[in-house]
Formats: C-alpha cells, sequence, structure tokens
C-alpha cells in the first residue's frame, strides 16, 4: 500500500501537496471568526454540484424552460429539494460574501500586501450577484420574466451602446429562445467558469499572505458577535410568527428556540464576562488540519442546516409560466436587488438622466469605492473611513430593502399579482395533471384554453365592465359601474329564484341599472306577485334545462320540475312571451335551453338576435362575428372559441383534478 | 547599409530571438483570434438583425369601448416568430384602448416607458399607474405629477379608415424604456 502511495506521490507530488493545503499554520490558533471563507467555497461547491444536477434536467427554451422546471420540481424524485437547496444556498451566500467583505473590511485585511486579493473578492462578489441575476431568469415565470425585463431595460439606458447592448443581452429585439439561452450559457458556463478562476487566485492569493491574524477576542468583540447573530435570528424569529403557517408549526419553534440559546448565550457572557482569551490563548500558532477545519466543517454544516430550513419553511416558488401580456402587478428583483429597485421610486431619479444616475451612475460610484478600499484604508483614519462607509451602505441598503419590502406588504395590486400567479401556477400543475402532461407548444397553451383561469380572465376584460361577478370582476378587482346582472351563478336555482322576485329583478343586483328596470317583465313580475313555492317550481324547472356546475335533482324530483313548467305555461303566462321547451315563440328571450351552453353562447354571440332581446337589446354589444343585413360581415369582439371558455367558467364547467384517476 | 544588415543578421541571437518572440505572440493570437472572433460575431449577430417591426392586429370595435372614455386593457396575441418557431398565436403584450370625445381613439402599449413593467389603470381621476416606481400617468397617457419616468405612455397608431368602418386596428409595436425619446425597437 505504501508503495504505491510513494509511486503516485512521485508521479504526481501529492503529498507535498496535501501537507501545504491542510498544515497552514494559523497563527494564534484557530478561531469560529476565520469560518467564513470556508462557507463560502462550501456554498459554491453546493451550487455547482446541485446545479450540475440540475442541468442534467433543464432545457433552455421559452417553450421547455419552465416545463422542465416543472418536471424537476414536481416530478422527479427529490427534484424539489435538489432545486430548494440550489435556490437557498444562492440566497445564503449573498449574506454570506456581505458577511465576509465586512470582516476583511473591519479586520483591515485588505492592507499591503493583500490589495489584489481584496479586489478579486470584490470581482467574486459581482460575479456571484451576476450568476444570480442570470439565474432568476431560467425558470422562465412571470416573476423571473418581469425582473428581467425591467433589468434588461436599465442595461439599453447606457448611454450609446445601451440599444446594441440589450439586444445581444436578450438575442434580439423580443425575449425569447435566446434570451434564455444567453443567459443560460452565462449562468452556467461564463459565469461560473470565471469564479472558478478567480476562487482559485483568491485562495492561492490566501494562502501566500497567510490569515490576517485577527485580534485576541475580547468580551466586546464576542458580545458584538453574539447580538449580531441575535439580532439576525431576533428578526427571523418575528418573521416567522407573522408569516405562521398552520402546516408548519415547526419553523417557529425552532427559529425561536435558536434565538433563545443566543440569548442565554449572551447574558452567560455579560454575567461571567469570558472570552476575553489573550491570556489563556496558546502563544504557539495552531494548526489549519484539524483545529480549523473542525471549526470550518461545523459551520458548513450549520450553512447546510439554514438552507434545509429554508427549503422545508418557504419551499420553493415557480409561478405561473411567462406572458408578455398578463400583466404581472408584483414585478420585483430578487430582494439583494430591492434596494436599488426601491431607489428608483425617489423623485431624484426622475426622467431619463436621474434613471441614468440612480441605475447606473450612483452603483458604479458605490462599486469604485469599495475597490478603492485598500488605497483609503492605508493610514488609520482611512481604515474608519472605509469601516463608517461600509456600515453606511449597508445600512443604507436595508432601510431600502425594509422600505421596498414594507410597501410591498400594504400593496394591493401587488399581493394581487402575486396571488394571481400562484393561483395560476396551482391551477396549471392540475391542468397538467388531469392533461396527462405538457402540450409541445407549452404549458401556456393549456392555462389559454382553460375556462377556470382564461374564462375569468376573458370576462373581466370584456364583460366585468358591466356585469359583476359577486360583486367583483372575477379577478379580484373591482367593478366601478356595475350596470347588469350580477353572474355569480348564473343559471343555477338560486340565482333564477333571485331573478322572479320582483323586488331583487328591479335592483342592482340584476336588472336595476338597466332600462329592463321599467320593462315589461318587471311590471309582470310585479301584477302576479309570484308565492315562494311557485318561485321555487319555476327555478328548478328553468335551472333543469341549463344545468349548470353543482346541479342536482330537486327536492321533489322530476314531478315538480313538471309542475313548474306546468305553471309557466298556464298560470303565470310566461309562455305568452317566451318559447319554452321548444313551444311557440313569443316576443321575449327563448327559455328552451335556457342557460345551456348552446344558449349561452348564443347569448354572448348576439343578444340581439330575435329569439333573445331582439330589438329590446339594452347595450350588450354582439361579442361574435355576423352577418349584417347588407351582407357585410361585423366581427365580434370574441372568438367562438374565447366565447365557450367565459360560458364555461361561468356555468362552473372546466376539468377539475378529481375527475383523473391518478 | 544593406551590406551592414547583411553582415549583422545571421550571427545575432537577440535579435531572432526577437523575431521568435514577436512572431509567436503574433501568430499565436491570430490563431486564438479565430474562434473568439467567430464566437463574438455570432453573439453580436442581434444588432444587426432588423426588429421585428409593428405589427397591424384588431383589438376591437369601437362600439365595444367604454362610452365614458375610461380605457380597457386588450392583450394582443399574434402569429410571431422567435428564433426558431413560428407560432401561430404568441402573447406579444397588452394596450389600452379608449374612445376620445371626438369620436376617435387613443391607444396606448401598457408596457412602462421607464424600465418595462405593465402599467394598469386605476381611474379616471387618477389615472394609470405603474406597480413597479410608481409613476403616475394621465389619462390621456401624459406623465403625471408623480413620474420618474422619462415619457408619457407610448401612443400607438390607430388605423383611421377601419376606424370609420367601426374597427380599431393598432399598429403594435415595443418603445425602448428609460429615454426621452420614443424609440421602435
Ligand atoms: S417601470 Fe414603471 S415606473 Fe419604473
Amino acid at each position: 500500500m505504501k508503495e504505491f502511495f510513494n509511486w503516485i506521490d512521485d508521479r504526481t507530488g501529492i503529498a507535498k501537496l496535501t501537507r501545504e493545503a491542510l498544515f497552514e499554520s494559523v497563527p494564534g490558533g484557530a478561531r469560529w471568526r476565520y469560518v467564513w471563507g470556508s462557507t463560502l467555497s462550501f456554498a459554491i461547491m453546493v451550487q455547482f454540484i446541485t446545479g450540475i444536477f440540475l442541468w442534467m434536467g433543464y432545457s433552455s427554451s421559452a417553450t421547455t424552460a419552465w416545463e422542465s422546471v416543472y418536471y424537476i420540481q414536481n416530478e422527479m424524485s427529490f427534484g424539489w429539494l435538489l432545486r430548494g437547496i440550489h435556490h437557498w444556498t444562492a440566497q445564503i451566500m449573498v449574506i454570506l460574501l456581505v458577511l465576509h467583505l465586512v470582516q476583511v473590511v473591519i479586520d483591515s485585511a485588505y492592507r499591503a500586501p493583500r490589495e489584489f486579493n481584496f479586489w478579486f473578492g470584490v470581482i467574486l462578489l459581482f460575479i456571484t450577484l451576476a450568476i444570480s441575476l442570470t439565474g432568476y431568469l431560467l425558470p422562465w415565470d412571470q416573476k423571473g420574466f418581469w425582473a428581467t425585463k425591467v433589468a434588461t431595460n436599465l442595461a439599453g439606458i447606457v448611454p450609446v451602446i445601451g440599444g446594441d447592448l440589450q439586444k445581444i443581452i436578450i438575442g434580439g429585439s423580443d425575449y425569447g429562445h435566446h434570451t434564455l439561452t444567453r443567459f443560460f450559457a452565462l449562468h452556467a458556463g461564463v459565469l461560473p467558469g470565471a469564479l472558478v478562476a478567480l476562487v482559485v487566485v483568491h485562495i492561492y492569493l490566501f494562502r501566500r499572505h497567510g490569515i490576517t491574524e485577527a485580534k485576541p477576542a475580547t468580551k466586546a468583540g464576542a458580545l458584538y458577535y453574539w447580538s449580531l447573530l441575535g439580532v439576525v435570528f431576533g428578526a427571523l424569529t418575528v418573521m416567522a410568527f407573522i408569516f405562521e403557517d398552520s402546516a408548519k408549526q415547526w419553523v417557529p419553534w425552532i427559529v425561536s428556540g435558536v434565538f433563545a440559546g443566543i440569548v442565554v448565550r449572551i447574558a452567560f457572557l455579560l454575567i461571567r464576562g469570558g472570552d476575553d482569551d489573550s491570556a489563556s490563548r496558546p502563544k504557539r500558532d495552531g494548526m489549519f488540519w484539524p483545529d480549523q477545519i473542525l471549526r470550518d466543517a461545523i459551520a458548513c454544516a450549520a450553512v447546510m442546516a439554514a438552507v434545509l430550513f429554508f427549503v422545508f419553511w418557504k419551499s420553493t416558488e415557480l409561478t405561473a409560466p411567462a406572458d408578455p401580456s398578463q400583466p404581472y402587478n408584483a414585478a420585483r428583483p430578487d430582494w439583494y436587488f430591492m434596494s436599488l429597485f426601491q431607489m428608483l421610486k425617489f423623485p431624484v431619479f426622475k426622467g431619463a438622466l436621474g434613471l441614468l444616475i440612480g441605475a447606473i451612475i450612483v452603483p458604479s460610484i458605490l462599486v469604485t469605492a469599495v475597490f478603492l478600499m485598500p488605497l483609503i484604508g492605508k493610514s488609520r483614519i482611512g481604515h474608519w473611513v472605509n469601516v463608517v462607509m461600509l456600515y453606511l451602505l449597508i445600512g443604507g441598503f436595508v432601510v431600502l430593502t425594509a422600505m421596498g419590502f414594507n410597501h410591498d406588504a400594504n400593496d394591493e395590486d401587488y399581493k394581487r399579482g402575486v396571488a394571481n400567479a400562484h393561483a395560476d401556477a396551482k391551477r396549471l400543475n392540475e391542468l397538467i395533471l388531469i392533461n396527462g402532461g405538457i402540450p409541445p407548444a407549452g404549458a401556456l397553451t393549456l392555462l389559454y384554453s382553460d375556462p377556470k383561469i382564461r374564462g375569468a380572465r376573458l370576462f373581466a376584460a370584456n364583460c366585468a365592465s358591466c356585469h359583476p361577478h359577486g360583486g367583483g370582476d372575477g379577478m379580484g378587482g373591482e367593478v366601478k359601474e356595475p350596470s347588469a346582472p350580477d353572474l355569480k351563478g348564473v343559471g343555477s336555482r338560486e340565482w333564477i329564484a333571485g331573478l322572479l322576485d320582483h323586488k331583487r329583478y328591479t335592483s342592482a343586483e340584476y336588472f336595476g341599472n338597466t332600462k329592463f328596470k321599467e320593462g315589461k317583465m318587471a311590471g309582470h313580475l310585479d301584477d302576479i306577485e309570484m308565492l315562494q313555492a311557485d318561485i321555487d317550481a319555476v327555478s328548478a324547472a328553468l335551472a333543469s334545462e341549463g344545468r349548470v356546475a353543482g346541479y342536482s335533482l330537486p327536492e321533489g324530483g322530476q314531478k315538480f320540475i313538471d309542475s313548474g313548467f306546468d305553471l309557466m305555461f298556464n298560470d303565470l303566462e310566461c309562455a305568452d312571451c317566451h318559447g319554452i321547451q321548444g313551444e311557440d315563440e313569443g316576443k321575449g328571450p327563448s327559455l328552451t335551453g335556457y342557460m345551456s351552453r348552446e344558449w349561452m353562447v348564443n347569448f354572448v354571440g348576439n343578444p340581439a338576435h330575435e329569439d333573445l332581446y331582439g330589438k329590446k337589446n339594452d347595450r350588450m354589444p354582439s361579442f361574435l362575428s355576423m352577418k349584417k343585413e347588407d351582407g357585410t360581415v361585423k366581427e365580434g369582439q370574441l372568438s367562438r372559441q374565447d366565447v365557450e371558455l367565459i360560458v364555461g367558467w361561468l356555468r362552473g364547467e372546466w376539468p377539475k383534478a378529481g375527475d383523473v384517476e391518478k | 547599409m544593406p551590406s551592414e544588415m547583411a553582415a549583422r543578421q545571421p550571427g545575432d541571437p537577440e535579435r531572432r530571438e526577437f523575431m521568435a518572440k514577436a512572431v509567436s505572440i503574433v501568430a499565436g493570437g491570430a490563431i486564438v483570434s479565430v474562434p473568439v472572433g467567430v464566437g463574438i460575431a455570432t453573439l453580436v449577430s442581434p444588432i444587426f438583425g432588423e426588429g421585428q417591426g409593428g405589427i397591424k392586429i384588431r383589438l376591437a370595435a369601437v362600439e365595444d369601448l367604454p362610452g365614458d372614455g375610461s380605457p380597457k386593457l386588450y392583450q394582443v396575441v399574434a402569429e410571431r416568430t422567435d428564433a426558431w418557431t413560428k407560432y401561430p398565436e404568441k402573447p406579444l403584450g397588452s394596450v389600452f384602448l379608449r374612445k376620445l370625445e371626438n369620436g376617435g381613439v387613443a391607444a396606448f402599449n401598457s408596457s412602462c416607458p421607464h424600465a418595462g413593467c405593465s402599467v394598469g389603470f386605476k381611474s379616471k381621476e387618477e389615472g394609470y399607474y405603474c406597480p413597479c416606481h410608481e409613476s403616475v400617468f394621465l389619462l390621456d397617457g401624459s406623465m403625471g405629477k408623480f413620474c420618474v419616468s422619462p415619457r408619457g405612455l407610448d401612443s400607438l397608431e390607430v388605423d383611421k379608415d377601419r376606424l370609420k368602418d367601426g374597427e380599431v386596428w393598432v399598429t403594435f409595436q415595443n418603445f425602448a424604456a428609460g429615454i426621452e425619446e420614443k424609440r421602435a425597437i
């Protein structure tokens, strides 16, 4: 065995390399505060590993990106976990990077001869942010799409080259396949390649210069660190209670448990005042292996635990597929760009010049300032300038980010945008199950042919300026001036019963805002004063024509229904005006097949048809194309398919997850 | 002179070395620049390509628009090619249409001229509102009091002849965001 190792070592020199890697001396002994760099390397490694496995399941094109991510997330075993780890490690990595930077600046570890390493580190920070930015788009969902649209538009305002730059980035003048292929190549090829190269140089230089020895631990220093941790976990605890999720009761327990532990630790520090180890600390240097590595390993395990915690708590979002024609009120960048986003709202950054200053020039100045830190920090005062500057930067970042999130938490439009995108995504998952897969043209086509989603949208866009649906526009928005009957539950027994009640018929709920309020039917209802029993029978009869979703035979069965028709033909004189069960045709709308799919499509298509309102039609447009008297065709507002979707939605007819057998 | 050079050249090791270095660098650079150059040329090809230009599309009949002059949002779904895929129906964006008092129709691209979010309509008094940086636009599309956008909403061309027949045909187009000038892309 030994000979074998010797042989390998002779050809490769591996023993020396390992010795050098592991037996690096750590001046002043191993310390917890040296772990940040290692946790970062660990996070990068996790991203590479999970990234490569995700790559094996991902397909970058406008018709397959969302679809393949859906498949990873929902169909591949442990795909949700793989994607979750990748997503949440990315978030935590940004935090680790900032902590690393803070530490370097506080310890003035950028001073000669380490300037270059500092600069490489800062470049690494920006490469990481670029990787995050490009990764945000890859699922090609509404969230990623709109955020990227904003980001690339900002690239477009760079003077002179902006327009071309934007075209190169998005691969044309429109977002599509080539936006994804480019972003993916950057995210998984170019940028990680650059990252690895720089990390190697970064670590090489770090080893060349050796660790920057931290000052001996003091009580104040320890308190500072623990309070920082305390603040983080305190915030997490508050968040966990605010966003409490009854299905995830364990979340507040865990964070508050950790928080309590930190508080106890701080209390202990205060009472015992320990940790001033300048006296007890061994004068000799420690070794990287195993002293420091043990601490590093524990820290990395904590990072992984945090990542998993978030995966299980918040899971990993995939909103509805990108759709440029579907307004998304929640277009936001990822949280670490939120401050920049928020900044652009300020009136000082108004107009083209303001935008240029806010989005390009100010960030560039800040970046330059960070780059200059090693030169500024040569003197003692310079060092303090740097520290103050850094805290101001971080403070500004925190305040702006908090402002952004606070605004969104109180913004109804924003919340509705998020809710809609989530509802769409949920429904889409159902549709994929029902359909048994995604059609080749992409998942969006499923949404576009679904009465529940598409029908509601078409209703909101085309009908809700007059007809409310349960008081709103059917999509959570409001109807400003309703002028026609509320169509929620249309065709059901209850809805028809309301229609037959004179008081309700003439109220805004039905025809109160139309000229039918004074019409023949209103007068007739007033005259005959129907008994409740009659109303029940007639509405049962009419509801049996349309049989909207949820229809069931009334108590009394077919007999009761027949009695309703009987009333309509005889006592109530409905048949004088209305066609009923295919018999007779009066001037009023035919009630044969009342509120059935066909009847409704015809009605929406052309309410002024002689079988329906005829000349008495009040303002309702004909939504389908029709031949006019002079032979020309009047184009309708909607296609037949669209009308079917609206009718399907109103009738509550759409495929339901329970309909398929798994 | 020539005789002098001829005399010095063959025996001058320094000069030979310099030549060798220079040639290696130039040749090496030239060789590498082939793949890099070709790659970059392909990468930047979009800037030489033509934009998709405007698309003329029927969105509504005049009578479908609210009589009180408040705008209504229409989706633009049309045939479009994206790289290798030709979509018979691709959602491209959305357009606000509103009836004008003079009988005409105004059309606005709903994409915010600030940075491209989708602008929504609040009310006739409050106008349009962008959910991103909170720009407000007045009913006629011009910039409101609080508006970080460098210009008002981008109006789109409405076909006058078809309007006479009661049909609203609009040339749908996107414009570069974040600048004062309304530049089609
Ligand atoms: S994108 Fe509309 S205000 Fe910025």
